[in-house]
């Protein structure tokens, strides 16, 4: 079995008692507990500003997968950020230094996860841990 | 008052691929000021198939001040009575857009925009009990 961990440490000191949190997840197949998630896609790319680029295309074999996204904002300065959008819906700001892990359900083929960068060309690392993918048929 | 969060991911799905591991300090959007305010580390129990809101937003001090968007959530999916079952999963939305599932044991950290009317909506696969810890930093 092909085996994904994600695991993650958060630490603040926000509360006059320190908050700490864990948590690590074996990625494996939607519903399954012995069948991990076994294909991969990732990329470091230079986003300019202007533009809204699909990071990641939605497909139909995606729907009800157990798709897993990490996405790095490798920028360094500050004020720089990424805006993510999953099916027209802004979720949020990755700014400069920032990262993200969600799992991502491609609910229906505009589920696409799309990225515009701002203040400046930022740069970014992607990658995404799934199941079901079939290449498609050369056309020409 | 700073708060961190570090991600690390091994995976053997791509042969050579080996880890990747990054750690980012949670600031007020477009500067290096450590964020200020949070939610609280929380519980919630879901015990129906029905969409509930996880973190309302008009219900913290946000507002809508669409130049600090640099908000961040984390959830984790528990399971029950110290029983976690990946075969059972809850939907994450954002405003009614479905980002993807968390089974048990998987966990997200996401940038959000926080501002009124864009909740955290959470809903169980069936009517098994699940429980979600979660917490959210801000700026208000």
């Amino acid at each position: 079995m092909a085996t994904t961990t994600a695991s993650m440490a958060l630490s603040s000191d926000l509360l006059t008692g320190a908050l700490s949190a864990t948590a690590s997840t074996t990625c494996m197949k939607a519903g399954t507990t012995a069948d991990g998630l076994d294909q991969a896609r990732m990329g470091y790319n230079l986003i300019p500003t202007g533009t809204s680029f699909d990071l990641l295309d939605a497909t139909a074999a995606g729907a009800d997968k157990a798709a897993k996204v990490m996405i790095s904002n490798d920028s360094t300065d500050e004020t720089y950020y990424v805006t993510i959008v999953i099916d027209a819906k802004t979720i949020g700001r990755l700014y400069a230094g920032d990262w993200m892990f969600i799992p991502w359900n491609q609910d229906d083929a505009t589920h696409d996860l799309e990225i515009t960068a701002t203040n400046g060309t930022n740069t970014i690392t992607w990658m995404c841990f799934h199941e079901g993918e079939t290449l498609t048929t050369q056309a020409d | 008052m700073a708060t961190t969060a570090a991600i690390s991911i091994s995976s053997d799905i791509i042969p050579g691929y080996g880890s990747y591991s990054k750690t980012m300090t949670l600031t007020e959007a477009g500067t290096n000021i450590d964020i200020k305010e949070t939610t609280g580390y929380a519980r919630r129990k879901l015990a129906t198939a029905s969409k509930v809101d996880l973190v309302t937003m008009a219900n913290l001090m946000v507002g809508e001040d669409t130049s600090n968007l640099s908000h961040k959530i984390f959830i984790k999916n528990i399971g029950h009575n110290g029983e976690i079952d990946k075969t059972k999963y809850v939907k994450v939305f954002v405003n009614s857009v479905e980002i993807g599932l968390l089974y048990g044991g998987d966990w997200l950290m996401m940038p959000i925009v926080a501002s009124d009317g864009e909740d955290i909506e959470v809903q169980a696969q069936d009517d098994n009990a699940v429980v979600l810890e979660w917490v959210m930093f801000y700026k208000g």
